[in-house]
């Protein structure tokens, strides 16, 4: 316990002090996660909506794919993504690689399956004849679309944060994309694993492991409160 | 275009001529998935049947702290037993870093609480009288969490699939905890990340594709598993 206890006495003078790499750190990890689980949400919600309400052929195939899509390894994306932004490869003229921008993508892409496939499975989760009625008093689709999306808004804010838990968490495909640059597009899960790797046993590993934990205990918190402030199902839908 | 089909070309051969330090890794990687899912199933699922069927103070506490460790970055899991496991540590005696137990032991635990919470989940989402009438007809304890094990075997298996999945796609907590060492204590996605950072994109193109082949082919036969026991049977047979 006493190495601890020393590590842990060490480390909270750098949080609270604001110690300027942790700082860029926390930095980096907040805009990372803004900005991949925003693209994701706009970019899948359009998606997911059109799964769970859309009735047409190839939906459960496409359903199922989704689905699969969340076992994605963030290792094969980020090497993936790495291949077509190498300056040989077809994208390679952005000259976007081993930069924040390509760990945008890479998070983007990594986040983009929970929002595409929780989604449909939220408004499954819709009592049965709550979107059938709709449809029966002639509601059009944007409307039934925005109907479903109210009422399975606790689904979907669950989706919301799995996107951005993973853009927080996730490592393979930031340091591989990114490069894992110090103090430039590391975030705090990606430096806490440079941190091992090249340098054990200094203050800063505790540091960036507590910053982390408060970070996801706060996104988790938050959730718990909207998920208990907007509880309950409410029945309320107008007809335009 | 030219690029990517000359890696591709390169990274073939790699796989069909059986490279030996892959077939060690594959091997590997086999176990680790096999080890961790196989424990944290027998550990995890007694565990969520007793969040889910147990009648006792602080179950929802005990349920809440379930999902909550579903968000925790396997870095920082890895960060937090590295602290543990290291010598002069609390654990330090198990002598565990570097070692490839260490890589089983951190992905039993990265798995379990995928176990614990699915788990739970799938028995809460059973049929409400199901479980009361097992009782009122005098089921034992046993006997109800079997009947529960059942019918909630859906979710289970996939509980199960999801704790496969990070078991093999994970890289944060093992590389903390292994050191990633060289065809010693890796695992596919674990040496994507080590080719990757040798520049070696042509064996880290090879070893990903063998990654995305494994998970394709063990999501998808357990995913095929749970399609056939699809369906609710409700027979519960009371033994006199």
């Amino acid at each position: 316990m006493g190495l601890l206890w020393h590590q842990f006495r060490e480390a909270v003078p750098l949080i609270v002090n604001g110690d300027p790499y942790i700082v860029s750190l926390l930095w980096v990890t907040v805009r990372v996660a803004l900005v991949s689980t925003a693209a994701a949400t706009v970019i899948g919600l359009p998606f997911g909506l059109a799964l769970g309400l859309g009735r047409f052929r190839g939906r459960r195939a496409l359903q199922l794919l989704a689905n699969a899509s969340l076992a994605l390894p963030p290792v094969v994306v980020g090497i993936v993504l790495l291949m077509l932004l190498l300056p040989q490869g077809p994208f390679g003229s952005l000259r976007i690689e081993f930069t924040l921008r390509a760990v945008y993508i890479a998070q983007t892409i990594l986040a983009l399956p929970y929002i595409v496939a929780l989604t449909p499975a939220a408004i499954q989760g819709l009592p049965p004849g709550l979107l059938a009625q709709a449809r029966a008093f002639g509601a059009s689709r944007p409307q039934l679309a925005r109907l479903a999306l109210r009422e399975a808004k606790i689904g979907i804010a669950a989706a919301v944060m799995a996107a951005a838990g993973s853009a927080v968490s996730e490592v393979g495909a930031v340091i591989i994309v990114g490069g894992n640059f110090q103090g430039h597009d590391e975030t705090l899960a990606s430096a806490l694993l440079a941190e091992f790797t090249y340098a054990a046993n200094d203050p800063y590993e505790m540091a960036i492991a507590i910053v982390l934990f408060l970070l996801v205990l706060a996104m988790i918190g938050s959730l718990t409160i909207i998920q208990q402030r907007t509880g309950g199902l409410r029945f309320r839908f107008r007809s335009g | 275009m030219t690029f990517l089909w000359q890696l591709f070309r390169d990274a073939v051969p790699l796989i069909t001529h059986g490279n030996p330090y892959l077939m060690s890794i594959i091997g590997f990687t086999l176990q680790v998935a096999a080890i961790a899912t196989g424990l944290a199933t027998l550990i995890g699922v007694p565990i969520g049947l007793t969040i889910s069927l147990g009648r006792f103070r602080g179950r929802g506490a005990a349920q809440l702290a379930a999902n909550m460790s579903l968000a925790l970055p396997p870095a920082l899991v890895g960060a937090v037993l590295y602290l543990v496991f290291a010598q002069g540590a609390p654990l330090g005696g198990l002598q565990l870093i570097y070692t490839r137990r260490v890589v089983f032991v951190a992905q039993t635990i990265l798995a379990l609480p995928y176990i614990v919470a699915l788990t739970a989940a799938a028995v809460q989402g059973l049929p409400g009288g199901l479980l009361d009438q097992a009782r009122a007809f005098g089921a034992s304890r046993p006997q109800l969490a079997w009947l529960a094990l059942r019918e909630a075997r859906i979710g289970v298996v996939a509980a199960i699939i999801a704790a496969l999945g990070t078991s093999l796609s994970e890289v944060a907590a093992i590389a903390i905890l292994g050191g990633n060492i060289y065809g010693y204590n890796q695992t596919l996605a674990s040496a994507t990340l080590y080719e990757v950072n040798g520049a070696h994109y042509a064996a880290a193109i090879a070893i990903a594709i063998v990654l995305i082949g494994l998970i394709l082919v063990l999501v998808c036969g357990l995913g095929l598993l749970q399609h056939q026991s699809g369906g609710l049977r409700l027979r519960f047979r009371h033994q006199t």
